[in-house]
């Protein structure tokens, strides 16, 4: 060999058409199909353990002595995996072999589907989430008798004046429904900031994915 | 990434990931996937980026990362589902620089070990010891040896002396 291989790398190099960057069009197919199978894969891990809770919530449930509340669990959260299950499979069904942007506009659809079933599902999730824990804790058994009704005997004797109705001060209900019509109210916004935190980032690079080839296609 | 993204921050240093990638791969269909998946994974971990060294040092070793992984997994599925007289490390004929005397370096190069493919790229590409001892992650000191052994080995390569 005459040329050293500093020499033959320069030279080979030198030539314009050595270095051609190859053309990435399937770049962005690789990159919806990545982020999008990124979210299905937390969606199902998120839903997996919604049912693994749900289980072991009603499992302790029995143990620490709120049944109401675990089995009132139980079949809320049952129901939201159910409908999310079914929106799991309207996604699976978005054809992987579509353009990125139809890919991509698909998946924006679904996602906003999804947002909106849910908003309006946890407008009635938490305050049932909220009554069942009440409700749980009020017929808990305390030596014999029921935890609510042994703390209504004390306040009776704390505040003999204490407006009842059906047996539970007027108070405690106006506390309970002002609870409850907030958490309603407030439901599908406190859905919007769990959604946030959990798949955040990733909604980030899909918007970022999306004005990105709007851009190209303009 | 915005389409800007590329342009500024990948084109720029296309040269050293088309070099790269060509080193670990044997076919046309190969090098593109490599090249791909590299700056995907740019795209991917900008956010990384801590400015704790430059923006090429950053791509190089990304570069090398991925190719050393797209590899890994090649040679785990030649193992599983090529048979034994396939040779995978064949090079395709359509597969060439315009350059002969670069095709047959790039021939012996790809008859390096993985690590040794790195070093003497990033030596070619004139990196100095401390920045490829960076992107390698290794004692800078060795890096020096390392060369030299390897120019010896490609020199014998070239001259036909070992296969």
């Amino acid at each position: 060999m005459e040329k050293s291989i500093e020499n033959i790398w320069r030279e080979g190099f030198v030539e314009s058409d050595a270095l051609v960057a190859p053309k990435i069009n399937n770049l962005y197919n690789q990159k919806s199909i990545h982020i999008i199978d990124k979210f299905k894969r937390m969606f199902k891990i998120n839903l997996i353990a919604i049912v693994v809770f749900s289980f072991a919530f009603l499992f302790i449930s029995f143990f620490v002595g709120i049944p109401i509340t675990g089995i009132i669990f139980f079949v809320t959260l049952s129901a939201l995996v159910v409908i999310n299950k079914k929106l799991l499979n309207d996604l699976e069904k978005i054809d992987i072999g579509i353009s990125s942007y139809q890919y991509l506009k698909a998946f924006n659809q679904w996602i906003n589907k999804q947002i909106s079933i849910n908003k309006r599902f946890s407008k009635f999730l938490y305050p049932i989430i909220f009554m069942s824990l009440v409700l749980g804790f009020w017929f808990k058994d305390a030596e014999g008798e029921p935890l609510g009704e042994r703390l209504v005997s004390k306040i009776l004797t704390g505040f003999p004046e204490t407006y009842l109705v059906f047996g539970i001060p007027a108070i405690g209900i106006v506390i309970a429904l002002i609870i409850i019509g907030l958490l309603a109210l407030f439901g599908g916004q406190i859905y919007k900031w769990d959604l946030k935190l959990v798949y955040g980032r990733i909604f980030k690079k899909l918007g970022e994915l999306m004005t990105d080839i709007e851009s190209l296609r303009s | 990434m915005s389409s800007d993204f590329y342009k500024s921050s990948i084109l720029p240093f296309a040269g050293i990931i088309i070099k790269l990638c060509r080193a670990y791969t044997n076919s046309q269909e190969d090098f593109e996937d490599y090249y791909q998946e590299v700056c995907l994974q740019i795209w991917r971990s900008k956010d990384n980026f801590r400015e704790e060294s430059q923006w090429s040092t950053w791509i190089y070793r990304i570069s090398l990362n991925v190719c050393l992984t797209l590899l890994k997994k090649k040679k785990n599925n030649v193992q599983h589902f090529v048979s034994d007289s396939i040779t995978a490390e064949e090079t395709e004929n359509n597969y060439a620089f315009p350059n002969e005397s670069l095709n047959l370096l790039y021939d012996a190069i790809r008859k390096l070990s993985e690590i040794d493919r790195a070093v003497i790229m990033l030596y070619l590409e004139e990196k100095s010891q401390k920045e490829i001892a960076e992107i390698i992650g290794t004692n800078p000191n060795n890096i020096g040896v390392r060369v030299r052994r390897i120019k010896i080995r490609l020199k014998k390569i070239l001259d036909g002396k070992i296969n």
